[in-house]
């Protein structure tokens, strides 16, 4: 209750008093149109203070002693006491000294008329609100350094704090504010409070004149101080030629180096830059096989081209050919009575309606080569085949004939054993890699076990490449057949060199003994009559082919085969192929594809 | 991955290894019987100098807390208050000189009580600040933040200055002495918003007065310490 009224007091007591005295002390601004005032009280130390009035519109209170000055401090047992000191040169002040200044006691002053008994004004405060410190003195700058343009420069300054003001004891704590201008002018550029007694200014212009001031004031308080005396801040601007001349060379230097590394690098790569930037115009391109790619193309590039016309059909090549032909008649009983898989694996001799040679077959319809009209009429062929009714998709051995000579031709293995259509049928002389079953084994029984062959290529790339030219041209010209000159001609250019030898070499014998096999047993071999075969050396055609390839003789009811023993090679019966040819599967029968292997095995 | 975890968990121990040094030598110096015992991991002028920190902190502090809640709170006439220095501070027990000449012939001892003294009256009434200020709808969280960090701010200074006292006077620990406040918390449902704003305000330049004479009185000691002549009136 007390409290509320006391507060309740004070705000009353501050409206209707004027403060003067407010946290920004007004100094030094006599009002003319009001009556006696205090114009102000300050404090420089904190240890003494002073205050000021004026007398205002009354000027008959003008001289000294008219009014007097009162102050209360707000202690217990305090009365209105006079001014301790009305000093004598400055006209309307008070002093209070050492002794009768306080801090943080709150004084009261009034302004009396003592004759007329009036108060003509009233402040209250605290001495450390009134505090407005010394300026500091010192003041002097140091250069810090200067740009590397020489335009611009920082300084140093530094000062010491104002000596009325016990710093050290702790009395008063300052903070400083420094400002600087360039000369005449009238902005002043104001950096952040510092309470150390050093400030740094960057970012000076050379050649220009700056100058400096700084002031203080108590920490947590708000009273600056005056300003210290300006100091004339000024650093010549340095022409430093030097510092410009190598960087001008350097950057000479280096547009030349980098002109030079331009130049060489497009002379270096003139051809690439000629392509990229002057692109060939493209040749017109005719529809047909690029000379280039019958140059050094890859066979099966140009198997590819020649498929995409209307002479072949692609897939055809592409399939394993043995496995298109190789159809096991498993639905039709009548087939199977009438002959067993053995039957149409040995061939044309066991029964009647093998069909060895399949050369129309209904879904066979790319086969457009085979009815070229060079070839003599597939049906004449086909007639020479015991019990050929049309059936050759049956077969399951079926003959590659001339179906796979030109891709035989055009293949990698270029051991082309084309069989001349034109003289028999089409014996295929086919060097397919698939072709060839490998012996790897035997079995005690007697059985073989085969294993999908690889031709031993080494040596038939080589004939490749000395055939492969040839070859194509010959394809290309005769719409790949090759006739039995040009295969004579390219099986003479394979090397007669017997030996494990895998291929086509050893072909000829087998196939030759296979129809020895049935017919004719050690008939010499004949050039000649068999344009298929090679043309060895005499003594090479009966040396026994190489282990990996034997002809099975027999497929038994557990669908082994029984294979030749390798020694006994009875003579290659070159008989006439026409003689033969009947009896003589185009197919080498001794020769089975795992393929075929595989629809044989349960 | 035993090497591994041995290795992480010699890594950890090496990197707390400064807390544990911490820890192990706390500011008051309490054994495990909890009675005290000098510190020697600090030494005084140290010690004084980070006192006289934290004095100039919660100064400077309190001056902020003035401005803003005079900023938000107080209508303009009033600002003259401020200047009065706070005429309703509550008294202390024993007056306080306020001259300079005065102050220079307080004895160290007696310096270093009346800071104790001072930090300790004033703990209570700030605990209460924060209440009150709470209460007001449009307190700036900055005013809220600065009056918990007084109060944290005070303890460890009061810490400070036992260990001071101990070290300093060589001795012992103080009972801290209770102050009779005139200013007690008012739990009004809702009181007037004028009366309170004066009585906070009122408080927070009641507070600002004494911090100063805390960092006026730390610094007079440490004064003292380094320069004895220089510190002394003439």
């Amino acid at each position: 209750m007390a409290y509320s009224l006391l507060l309740s007091l004070l705000y009353l007591g501050m409206l209707c008093g004027n403060g003067l005295v407010s946290a920004r002390s007004e100094l030094f601004t006599p009002d003319p149109s009001r009556g006696p005032h205090f114009t102000g009280c300050r404090s420089r130390e904190q240890e003494t203070f002073r205050c000021w009035w004026s007398a205002g519109i009354f000027q008959n209170l003008t001289e000294p002693g008219a009014l007097r000055v009162f102050y209360m401090t707000k202690h217990a047992l305090s009365e209105w006491q006079e001014c301790p000191d009305y000093t004598r040169t400055v006209k309307n002040e008070c002093y209070f000294n050492k002794t009768f200044t306080q801090i943080w006691t709150s004084y009261c002053i009034q302004l009396r008329s003592v004759r007329e008994n009036i108060t003509y004004d009233e402040a209250c405060f605290t001495v450390e609100n009134i505090v407005h410190p010394d300026p500091p003195i010192g003041l002097n700058w140091t250069l810090l350094n200067v740009s590397r343009s020489g335009l611009h420069y920082d300084i140093l300054v530094r000062w010491a704090p104002p000596p009325s003001a016990d710093v050290q004891m702790g009395w008063m704590s300052l903070e400083y504010q420094v400002q600087y201008r360039v000369r005449n002018n009238s902005h002043w550029e104001m950096l952040d409070l510092e309470s150390g007694t050093q400030q740094s200014i960057y970012g000076l212009h050379t050649d220009k004149e700056y100058e400096v001031r700084v002031r203080c004031k108590m920490t947590a308080f708000d009273n600056f101080g005056e300003f210290s005396d300006s100091i004339i801040v000024h650093v010549a601007q340095i022409p430093s030629k030097e510092s410009t001349f190598p960087t001008t060379l350097v950057l000479i230097f280096g547009m030349i180096g980098v002109v030079i590394l331009l130049v060489l690098l497009i002379f270096s790569q003139q051809q690439r830059l000629m392509v990229i930037f002057l692109p060939p115009i493209p040749a017109p391109k005719i529809k047909g096989i690029d000379p280039e790619l019958l140059k050094n193309g890859k066979l099966d590039q140009l198997n590819s081209l020649l498929s995409s016309q209307d002479m072949y059909k692609p897939d055809f090549y592409h399939e394993d050919p043995w496995v298109e032909f190789i159809q096991l008649d498993l639905d039709d009983p009548a087939e199977k009575n009438e002959s067993s898989d053995t039957q149409h694996l040995l061939g044309l001799s066991r029964s009647g309606s093998s069909h060895v040679l399949n050369f129309k077959s209904d879904d066979d319809s790319g086969r457009a080569s085979c009815y070229d009209p060079e070839i003599p009429n597939p049906e004449d062929l086909a007639t020479l085949l015991p019990g050929h009714s049309g059936r050759g998709d049956n077969h399951p051995l079926v003959s590659r004939s001339s179906s796979s000579i030109p891709d035989l031709g055009v293949q990698q293995t270029s051991e082309v054993k084309e069989t001349p259509i034109q003289k028999q049928p089409a014996v295929p002389s086919w060097v397919n890699m698939d072709f060839y079953a490998q012996v790897s084994d035997f079995t005690p029984a007697g059985g073989v076990v085969l294993s999908p062959g690889q031709l031993n290529s080494s040596l038939e790339k080589k004939k490749e490449e000395e055939n492969e030219k040839k070859i194509q041209f010959q394809l290309v010209s005769d719409g790949a057949y090759t006739s039995e000159n040009t295969a004579r001609q390219l099986s003479a250019n394979v090397p007669s060199s017997p030996g494990p030898e895998q291929g086509y070499q050893t072909f000829p014998t087998q196939a030759v003994e296979g129809t020895s096999e049935r017919g004719v047993p050690g008939c010499p071999p004949s050039d000649s009559q068999m344009p298929y075969l090679l043309p060895e050396a005499p003594p090479s055609p009966i040396l026994p082919p190489v282990s990996d390839y034997t002809v099975v003789q027999e497929v038994d009811a557990q669908h082994s085969l029984l294979l030749n023993p390798p020694s006994s090679q009875p003579a290659i019966c070159p008989h006439s192929p026409n003689k033969h040819l009947p009896a003589m599967p185009t197919m080498p029968m001794g020769y089975l594809t795992p393929d075929f292997l595989g629809n044989l095995t349960p | 991955m035993n090497r591994v975890k041995v290795l992480q968990a010699w890594l950890w121990c090496v990197s707390l290894w400064p807390c544990w040094l911490s820890h192990a030598v706390p500011l008051d110096c309490k054994d495990e019987t909890g009675s005290l015992i000098q510190c020697t991991s600090i030494s005084q002028e140290k010690l004084l100098d980070r006192v006289i920190q934290h004095a100039e902190l919660i100064y400077r502090v309190s001056e902020e807390s003035c401005t803003l809640f005079e900023d938000m709170f107080v209508p303009y006439p009033l600002y003259a208050l401020r200047n009065q220095g706070g005429t309703m501070c509550h008294t202390k027990p024993f007056p306080i000189p306020g001259s300079k000449t005065e102050i220079q012939q307080i004895s160290d001892k007696w310096l270093l009580h009346s800071v104790l003294m001072l930090v300790q009256s004033w703990m209570e009434p700030f605990v209460y600040l924060q209440t009150t200020l709470n209460r007001y709808d449009d307190a700036p969280d900055a005013l809220l933040n600065k009056t918990k960090w007084v109060s944290d701010k005070l303890l460890s200074l009061e810490q400070g200055v036992v260990v001071l006292i101990r070290k300093m006077l060589d001795e012992g620990i103080l009972t801290p002495s209770i102050f009779e406040h005139t200013l007690t918390p008012d739990d009004e449902p809702s009181p007037e918003i004028p009366e309170s704003v004066l009585r906070d305000y009122n408080l927070l330049i009641c507070f600002k007065k004494d911090a100063h004479k805390m960092e006026t009185f730390l610094k007079l000691l440490k004064c003292r310490q380094s320069n004895k002549l220089s510190c002394l009136s003439y």
